[in-house]
């Protein structure tokens, strides 16, 4: 029996509820913005208010916070990528630069190959004589192409050299620095004979011209064609510094080489017949 | 007596305070597939539970009214679901084994589907605004394991508030 009453009594109180709710439900579903606090909800939320901003802002500040470190880290991977890539790309240049320098070197060197007598083959210097400073060159060049020994080596610039010794697949070049070298050639301009010769240290001398001859500072030297090595007209040097001394039947001077003997990567040599 | 029950009253508004803030404020921020924590309706389920039906229905009251008074939804949206949800989780007095945290768990699910589904269908049946049906349906259930995660701990919380009340 009691448990009936208590049961019945809840069902009241479920009801009554209900019917308040639903009540409180259709006022504010009719209201223009479908809430009406009233104000008692006013009162609640003038006192809950302020606390529910101070924790929505703080959990706004911790959700910059986190947002701030996880950009950190993308810029930090970003970072880590970029570098990467600008390391790449900065190889790729060189690369490039490289590229176009060695083509416009190439450039230079057929234009010149044109002009030259006899057949002529490109020749790629792959080593360099360190006992004998910048004397000697190694061509990746050798008698399997045509090459042979007292054949005459050009740049782009001027002389190099001739041929001193030749295997199959290479050949040892004797730079005109060399001490052991010896070619003939005229002054361009007044047409006087001498010999340059080799002084070590990339510098070479033009001797055995005589006292009368006719030359100046900034003459150009071309070979003379009579050592039968090289072929006339090839452009050696410049006269630097002309030495004239007292009592001395000839005169010498200083000769600036025209090819760059200490930078050489590319050279011509003129086989066959010249 | 009158003592015991001020002061569970007093207990009880101010967690229930602090829940609803804590959801307003921050829990909202934390949506997983579009459901967000209620801390409050394992909290009215268990004090249905403990309490009855009647203690139920007052709290799933109190609680939705002011969930609907600091969420800025229409009053006596939450306040009917959950006053239903208490209430009916009063009739299950005493009988839930509550040692076992899977049973409040499963419980608070159900609830959080049916208090769900009872604020949708208000909402449709009271004009309130649409109600993608579709998208809901998977936002219920995971908003019903997200309540059920929590409700051995707030079954816990308000053992501790009978036992503590019941004492004096």
């Amino acid at each position: 029996m009691t448990d009936l009453i208590l049961a019945r009594r809840r069902m009241v109180v479920f009801l009554a509820l209900c019917v308040l709710l639903l009540g409180l439900l259709t006022t504010q579903a009719r209201s223009p913005d479908r809430r009406l606090a009233g104000p008692l909800g006013t009162a609640i939320l003038a006192v809950l208010a302020p606390v529910q901003t101070g924790m929505a802002v703080a959990a706004q500040s911790a959700a910059d916070a986190w947002s701030r470190y996880l950009a950190i880290g993308r810029l930090r991977v970003e970072n880590v990528r970029l570098r990467a890539e600008v390391e790449e790309l900065s190889r790729q240049v060189g690369s490039l630069r490289e590229e176009a320098l060695a083509t416009r070197r190439l450039e230079r060197l057929l234009a010149v190959r044109r002009s030259l007598p006899g057949r002529t083959l490109a020749a790629r210097v792959v080593a360099r004589d360190s006992a004998r400073w910048f004397s000697t060159i190694l061509i990746d060049r050798g008698t399997r192409d045509g090459v042979r020994r007292n054949d005459p080596v050009v740049s782009a610039d001027g002389v190099v050299g001739r041929v001193i010794e030749a295997t199959a697949t290479s050949a040892r070049v004797l730079l005109i620095s060399d001490s052991r070298s010896a070619v003939g050639v005229l002054i361009q301009r007044s047409r006087y004979a001498g010999v340059i010769e080799g002084k070590g240290g990339g510098t070479v001398q033009l001797n055995y011209l005589s006292r009368a001859a006719d030359v100046q500072d900034g003459d150009v030297l071309v070979t003379s064609g009579l050592g039968g090595v090289f072929p006339k007209g090839l452009v050696v040097g410049t006269v630097m510094h002309i030495v004239r001394e007292e009592g001395a039947l000839v005169q010498t001077a200083v000769v600036q080489p025209a090819a760059p003997l200490d930078r050489l990567e590319e050279v011509l040599v003129i086989v066959g017949p010249r | 007596m009158l003592r015991g029950s001020v002061g569970r009253g007093l207990a009880y508004g101010g967690i229930f305070i602090a829940a609803a803030l804590v959801q307003s404020a921050w829990l909202v921020r934390l949506e997983i597939w579009g459901a967000v924590l209620d801390p409050l309706l394992p909290l009215v389920v268990a004090i249905g539970i403990f309490r009855g039906s009647e203690a139920g229905a007052v709290s799933g009251i109190a609680a939705g009214l002011l969930q609907d008074l600091l969420g800025g939804t229409t009053l006596g949206l939450y306040g009917l679901s959950k006053m239903v949800i208490g209430f009916a989780a009063g009739l299950f007095e005493r009988s839930i084994y509550l040692e076992d945290p899977l049973l409040p768990a499963v419980a608070v699910f159900a609830a959080t589907v049916a208090a769900e589904t009872i604020v949708r269908l208000v909402v449709v049946i009271a004009r309130l605004g649409p109600v993608p049906w579709p998208a809901v349906v998977p936002e219920i259930l995971v908003q019903g394991a997200l309540n059920g995660a929590v409700a051995p701990l707030a079954f816990r919380l308000v053992r501790t508030i009978e036992q503590r009340f019941q004492r004096r």
